[in-house]
């Protein structure tokens, strides 16, 4: 899995490329929250158009980084998950945790709100 | 939703159309994962119900990995996969481990289990396919997608 890491507006805005998966995908995704929350970067928005599956590893760390970061004053916002990536943060409940915008822009701007 | 019966309808001829034994790591997994999806793909199985089976086999063989070798990178998980005559696919994953009791496991939709970084896996098996069966022992699963 590729990611990429910017900074808009005192936002991090990570984008991912492929599945979201137990391995090399969730370690480096883990580590990227985790030198984003060193550096006091609690405000994260994650772009998931790339990613066509998300395992429950992988829904693991996102739930566990939503609540680090929420306790930072931040949060993780969603952008774009694919039908399949909504459909599986719903069957195990945790779809409504997230709040999901249709792009970065949408996003990053929230924070401000 | 899935069902649990003592046998699925194995007793229809089934054709094998995958039988890798892999080391319990999860590049492998990911390899075995992804060589299913491109066998399903060549099947022509609808996006949506490949997306279903890879996300259950990746949650099978990450358990087996996990709880069946104790992510002991000498064992081997054995991964099956194969169809009958109307296509259904059944997947069979196959672990060393002494087993579990998938009864005991926690319901992660309930309040207290939401924001937990884990124990979701037999329950998207669940959900994703639409028979899951587990082996008496507890180290096999064996799962089918009409």
């Amino acid at each position: 899995m590729e990611i990429n890491v910017r900074k808009r507006s005192q936002v991090q805005v990570v984008q991912l490329r492929g599945p979201l998966r137990m391995g090399a995908a969730v370690d480096d995704l883990r580590q990227t929250f985790e030198e984003a929350l060193a550096n006091g970067d609690s405000r994260i928005v994650l772009n998931l158009a790339e990613v066509n599956m998300i395992d429950s590893s992988g829904i693991g760390l996102l739930v566990r980084f939503l609540a680090s970061t929420k306790k930072n004053g931040g949060s993780i916002k969603l952008i774009q998950p694919s039908k399949f990536a909504v459909q599986t943060l719903r069957l195990v409940g945790v779809l409504n945790l997230f709040e999901i915008f249709d792009s970065d822009d949408a996003a990053v701007d929230s924070f401000a709100a | 939703m899935s069902a649990e019966f003592s046998s699925g309808p194995e007793n229809t001829t089934l054709s094998e159309l995958l039988d890798r034994d892999m080391p319990a790591d999860a590049e492998a997994i990911s390899a075995a994962v992804d060589v299913i999806s491109e066998t399903l793909a060549r099947l022509e199985v609808p996006e949506q119900k490949l997306l279903e089976i890879a996300l259950a086999v990746q949650e099978a063989l990450a358990n087996a990995v996990v709880h069946g070798c104790g992510n002991d990178h000498s064992k081997q998980v054995r991964c099956r996969m194969k169809t009958d005559a109307d296509g259904h696919i059944l997947i069979i994953v196959t672990d060393p481990g002494p087993g579990f009791s998938p009864e005991r496991l926690n319901d992660p939709k309930k309040h207290e289990n939401l924001h937990s970084d884990h124990g979701r896996g037999v329950y998207l098996i669940r959900q994703l396919m639409d028979e899951v069966h587990f082996e008496p022992s507890g180290n096999e699963i064996r799962m089918w997608k009409y």
